[in-house]
């Protein structure tokens, strides 16, 4: 298989109105990888997937899928594509089974054989009316139909919004025991970052429409860490590189820095010791979207617990 | 295609039965107590049908199912806008077609001869079946980016009262030339009308009229299939 990405974006913006969405939106997603594309409500996710599918168009910059401009050739792009669409609505009035025979014909690699076998492994009621499918019934129909064309890339828009935590675990489950050894990339969106950590080889963190790290998931956990010093070290903590959260506690300042092997041997040099804490990626996506990262020159306002 | 039509065919074919019986029952209630004179039943039924049906057909085909949020699944599979609105279209013409025909017949069987030979029968469910068309082409390029049944409905009965108005503002005033009122989609009903009520003339030839009429479809569906797609206001 190639080595081209299978998703390449290059400033990319989108405006709707006078509210700007995306701001110039980088991204590269290598083939073959499981990435988590991390964002608040209203970060601008699920318009970007909309761009890579070509049921939008971007005001400027270049978006590519699977090599392919998805603007000039959105069937080409669709039929290569699983597509698992943010709380997806079928057609409710169709039978599981039917809605599998709607679907078939619209693409040319659609596996009958595979299609039967994941209908089974999820436990679908092939005879049930979509409508009267549970929450998770219906995000395994939109799975099985995303995954039956054996497509090169999967595309989840926040695919697991609205099911219990149990549902959404065994929704990953099914999602990685399928695509295992398919080397097939996955491009998943979603603002739960713990349930997708254990399954992303990377993360794209986006934020007020632009991406703010895109990192493998180990080397984000390895680089980030948060400092806590005591208050008088808090000039020294402003000055470090890549400040994600500034905050005070008591007599303790806290800092959450990007990178932490360019910190240490600044704090080395000013003689400050500081304790180092891993943190977990829910509370990396925490520092990154809505930390205060003024530390280099402002006094905090505000107190806070970090 | 044929999956896009089973589709459209399962979702709208209750519209076609109950257009069907309605316009049916009426002609025949209608034309068989005899509490009007035929042309004047006939006119009635024409008149339901022609507000009734575009109305009932172009809301339930695109704007319904982009409230549901149903359309952004049908337009992120590999097919062509222009597909799916070619299988809806095909329903709309079906469901506008279908009871205007049932009518005809009904009106042809119950009342053919009796006060109106059948060629004046066949020649005005032909007018009332073409601007019943071409209300439903209207209205379903106008309505294609909302999101509601309801408010499609109601800016389809605007564009029905327009046309109303539009109609009788070109056809009377003498300083407007006669050609512009091909532009209507009652332009044949007015000439039939006129034919029937006062014995004149039909105001326009009506291969005139049919190709201004085709040549408006045309335009109006070429426009709409480009904004089928259109999620800008989806966000």
């Amino acid at each position: 298989m190639s080595e081209t990405p299978v998703i390449q974006l290059q400033g990319v913006r989108k405006s709707f109105g006078r509210n700007e969405v995306l701001k110039g939106l980088d991204l590269s997603v290598p083939p073959g990888q499981t990435v988590a594309f991390l964002g608040r409500n209203g970060a601008g996710k699920t318009t970007t997937i909309r761009m890579l599918l070509g049921l939008l168009k971007s005001d400027a910059g270049e978006v590519r899928v699977l090599g392919l401009d998805p603007q000039k050739n959105p069937m080409e792009v669709r039929r290569r594509v699983g597509y698992v669409a943010e709380d997806q609505t079928m057609f409710g009035w169709m039978r599981v089974g039917q809605l599998l025979s709607f679907i078939a014909p619209f693409y040319p690699t659609w596996d009958r054989e595979w299609a039967r076998q994941l209908s089974d492994r999820f436990e679908l009621p092939l005879k049930t009316r979509v409508r009267h499918l549970s929450k998770g019934q219906s995000v395994r129909v939109a799975l099985l139909l995303a995954l039956a064309h054996r497509p090169e890339l999967v595309i989840l828009d926040d695919p697991t919004l609205g099911l219990d935590p149990i549902m959404r675990k065994e929704f990953l489950r099914d999602l990685v025991t399928h695509l295992q050894g398919e080397r097939v990339s996955v491009f998943f969106s979603s603002h739960l970052l713990y349930e997708i950590e254990p399954v992303a080889d990377s993360v794209v963190i986006l934020d007020h429409g632009r991406v703010v790290r895109q990192a493998a998931t180990d080397e984000l956990r390895s680089a980030v860490r948060r400092l806590v010093t005591p208050l008088e070290a808090q000039t020294v903590l402003r000055t470090l590189p890549g400040v994600l959260d500034f905050a005070r506690l008591g007599r303790q300042a806290i800092v959450v820095v990007e990178d932490i092997a360019a910190a240490r041997p600044i704090l080395a040099a000013a003689n400050v010791t500081a304790q180092e804490i891993e943190l977990n990626l829910d509370e990396i996506f925490e520092a990154y979207v809505i930390g205060r990262k003024e530390g280099a020159d402002a006094e905090p306002a505000l107190e806070r617990v970090a | 295609m044929p999956n896009l039509l089973w589709k459209e065919w399962h979702e709208q074919s209750w519209k076609l039965g109950f257009g069907c019986v309605v316009l049916g029952a009426l002609a025949l209630i209608g034309l068989h107590s005899r509490i009007v004179a035929d042309e004047t039943m006939m006119m009635w039924v024409s008149f339901l049908g022609l507000t009734m049906l575009p109305v009932l057909s172009s809301t339930g085909l695109v704007p319904a199912e982009r409230g549901e949020g149903s359309l952004e699944s049908l337009l992120a599979l590999p097919v062509k806008p222009s597909r799916i609105l070619a299988a809806k279209t095909a329903m709309g013409i079906a469901l506008c077609v279908g009871p205007m025909l049932v009518a005809a017949v009904v009106s042809l069987l119950a009342a053919g001869g009796r006060e109106k030979p059948d060629s004046a029968i066949i020649a005005f469910y032909a007018s009332s079946t073409v601007a019943t068309l071409s209300l439903f082409i209207w209205m379903l390029a106008l309505t294609i980016q909302l999101p509601s049944e309801a408010r499609s409905a109601l800016l389809g009965v605007g564009l029905l009262v327009f046309w109303m108005l539009a109609t009788a503002a070109l056809a009377f005033p003498p300083s407007v030339p006669r050609l512009a009122l091909a532009i209507s989609p009652f332009a044949l009903v007015y000439g039939t009308a006129q034919q029937a009520v006062e014995g004149q003339s039909a105001p326009l030839p009506v291969p005139l009229v049919l190709a201004v009429q085709v040549g408006i479809a045309l335009a109006l569906w070429i426009w709409a299939s480009k904004r089928l797609s259109n999620l800008e206001g989806q966000t």
